[in-house]
């Protein structure tokens, strides 16, 4: 099952590297400006669940990197094949100095969600989304809080701290 | 045993009934609700204790503060205490309310919460077990017996400090203030 | 004369009492049902105690007025109903009268949860109307049934008709009737699978969401005097009343208990389930009782 993937996916797309990690697990990586063809033709091929879309901040490599997992849903409670026990995991590099990626909420637009987190987070910008607005935090930040280079304790000690306690302690 | 003292009953019986039915509002506040229900079901009673949780907060005496609390939380947490009706106590529940705990320098949750809202008492853990909750419940009861629990009273009369923290780390709140706070120019702030 | 007016002011205390210690029993019986220990029986007193010293938070004055009128309607209904030889009002109006002032709890709830700005309030509003409409079916029809057999619309003609004869509840045609009405009793008392309109997982407690403090107190009160007017009713119509205050007393608890162990074990019905409940067999009963009767008379 993972022979016939692998070869597919290799003759189909030039600039792509795809690794077996475990038995049921598949990473692809690949450059980003062919994700989106990527991840069509593996939808099309039936991984049409997006399980995850996170990213990784590669301070010293200078970049972010993008991770779409991928698996199959189970179609009844019995049997489960081959295809469906696998996970694909697709990553893809981008630059710290321009953090910005195309969105893929028209291949899946379960993403939605996802891509807001990791814009509030990492403040990396999705073009061609709809609605880039705020899901967990409400206040602003300068660095976004995910950051390798944002210092938790430094935030800490300037916003809560300052903040006195309205009696002794001792009471 | 202490209930069936006829006597107390009749000198403060304010006091008595304040301490015997603590009905707690039922507001999961953070991760620390998962020892709560427990708590209130078969295997550990709390109903004995004369605690019942209870769904709305003015029907409510006793405020559990369970796990940490994050920004966005602590103005619903607000507006829940200032809308129970006094007497009402609050107890800090785990180590998140004490002093930031396992958060301690996360960008997003309230490190001491005794700087919003005034505590009671604090009950250390993480998460406190069962029997850790009576242990708490007993305690307020001579907290409440020697009127040492008056939480309300420090609120009402610290309300502008209490104020204006929040203010300072919520920006302007939505909700009027509960007990008037004067006028004053905003430079007199110390 | 003198009597009369003890048994005024003796009636609506007694009733008082027994309902608060069938509230208190009902959470002791229920946690033992569930394999635990349960408040001590005195519980709701010193719940009322606490509520009474708390400061509660009006919001107007329908708010205070609609929870006074809905009290005053249960108060006046505890006066026409006979309590073993305690009987001040039931010789005037009877049946007739306490089907109408039985309506006044939940509409003086409605006025004062109007006043209150919670939905929640008038969700569970709605609900608890549209359950009475539910039970008031049936409802009617066991006590015309019960009127048309025993020819008076007294309460205390048919609980010395039942002495001689024996009770309505295994006398040919109102065995039905009082089926009918045992099924539709969680209904009247609200309690589950009926306590749809109070459910506080949902609704944050239906019409009590905004009552704190004296408020509560009252409603809590109000509940009381509801739960002994039904179980009440129920005791003199079907299970022959009695001459005296305690079996009276001891008939309510068997028939109390009985329900209470529905409560402690079922979860609750939504609200088009209950009515489609309530509107089927129980109304069915009670029509056959009616038509039985009716072909008996003649």
């Amino acid at each position: 099952m993972n022979k016939s993937l692998r070869e597919k996916l290799e003759s189909t797309f030039k600039d792509i590297r795809v690794t077996v990690l475990e038995e049921n697990r598949i990473a692809v990586t690949a450059e980003s400006h062919g994700v989106l063809a990527v991840l069509r033709f593996l939808k099309d091929a039936g991984f049409d669940h997006l399980a995850l879309l996170s990213a990784v901040d590669w301070i010293e490599d200078n970049c972010f990197e993008l991770c779409f997992i991928l698996t199959c849903y189970m179609q009844s409670d019995d049997e489960v094949t081959g295809r469906q026990r696998l996970h694909i995991i697709l990553k893809t590099k981008i630059p710290r100095g321009k953090p910005q990626f195309e969105t893929i909420t028209r291949i899946f637009p379960n993403a939605e969600p996802y891509e807001r987190e990791i814009y509030e987070l990492f403040g990396i910008k999705f073009e061609g989304h709809k609605r880039l607005t705020p899901l967990f935090l409400e206040r602003n930040y300068d660095i976004p809080p995910f950051r390798k280079d944002f210092d938790t304790r430094k935030y800490v000690e300037e916003v809560f701290d300052k903040i006195p306690f309205v009696e002794s302690k001792d009471k | 045993m202490d209930r069936n003292q006829i006597t107390k009953w009749l000198k403060a019986p304010a006091k008595m009934a304040n301490k015997y039915s603590l009905h707690a509002i039922y507001f999961c506040t953070g991760c620390g609700i998962i020892e709560v229900p427990p708590v209130i079901t078969a295997r550990w009673d709390a109903e004995r204790f004369g605690v019942i949780p209870v769904a709305t907060p003015r029907q409510a005496n006793l405020f559990l503060i369970t796990g940490y609390v994050s920004v966005k939380t602590l103005r619903a947490i607000i507006r829940t205490y200032e809308q129970m009706p006094e007497p009402k106590y609050t107890v800090g529940f785990g180590s998140c309310p004490i002093n930031g705990g396992m958060y301690w320098d996360s960008y997003n949750t309230i490190k001491h919460l005794d700087k919003y809202i005034p505590i009671d008492g604090w009950i250390a853990g993480c998460m406190p077990r069962p029997e850790a909750i009576f242990i708490a419940v007993t305690h307020l009861w001579t907290l409440i017996d020697k009127e040492m629990a008056n939480g309300y009273m420090r609120y009402k009369k610290n309300y502008k400090s209490y104020r204006r923290n929040q203010e300072m780390l919520l920006g302007k709140l939505e909700w009027p203030p509960l007990y008037p706070v004067s006028d004053e120019p905003r430079g007199n702030e110390q | 004369m003198v009597a009369k007016i003890t048994h005024i002011i003796l009636s609506p205390i007694l009733a008082l009492v027994v309902g608060v210690f069938f509230s208190g029993l009902a959470r002791k019986i229920t946690a033992r049902i569930h394999w635990r220990y349960g408040p001590p029986l005195i519980q709701p007193v010193i719940d009322m105690i606490k509520l009474f010293y708390q400061k509660g938070v009006s919001h107007g004055a329908m708010f205070d007025l609609g929870l006074i009128f809905s009290l005053a309607g249960s108060i006046v209904v505890v006066l026409f109903l006979p309590f073993g030889r305690i009987a001040p009002l039931s010789n005037s109006g009877g049946l007739l009268v306490i089907l109408y002032i039985m309506l006044f709890a939940p509409l003086g709830m409605a006025l004062s949860g109007g006043e209150g700005a919670n939905p929640n309030i008038s969700i569970g509003i709605s609900r608890k109307l549209i359950l009475s409409l539910g039970y008031e079916v049936p409802l009617l029809l066991i006590l015309l049934t019960v009127m048309t057999r025993y020819r008076t619309i007294s309460i205390m003609e048919v609980v010395n008709a039942q002495q001689s004869t024996n009770w309505s509840i295994i006398s040919f045609p109102l065995f039905l009737s009082g089926l009918s009405y045992f099924l539709i009793l969680p209904a009247i008392l609200g309690l589950r699978p009926f306590d749809v309109s109070s459910a506080p997982q949902e609704i944050s407690s239906g019409p009590m969401a905004e009552y704190g403090g004296k408020y509560l107190a009252l409603a809590t009160i109000e509940h009381a005097f509801v739960l002994f007017i039904s179980i009440a009713l129920f005791v003199n119509l079907f299970l022959g009343g009695a001459t005296n205050p305690i079996i009276f007393f001891v008939k309510m608890l068997v028939v109390f208990v009985l329900g209470l162990f529905i409560h402690a074990v079922f979860p609750r019905f939504r609200i088009e389930q209950a009515i489609k409940y309530l509107w089927k067999w129980p109304t069915l009963l009670a029509f056959l009782g009616l038509i039985m009767t009716l072909v008996i008379r003649s």
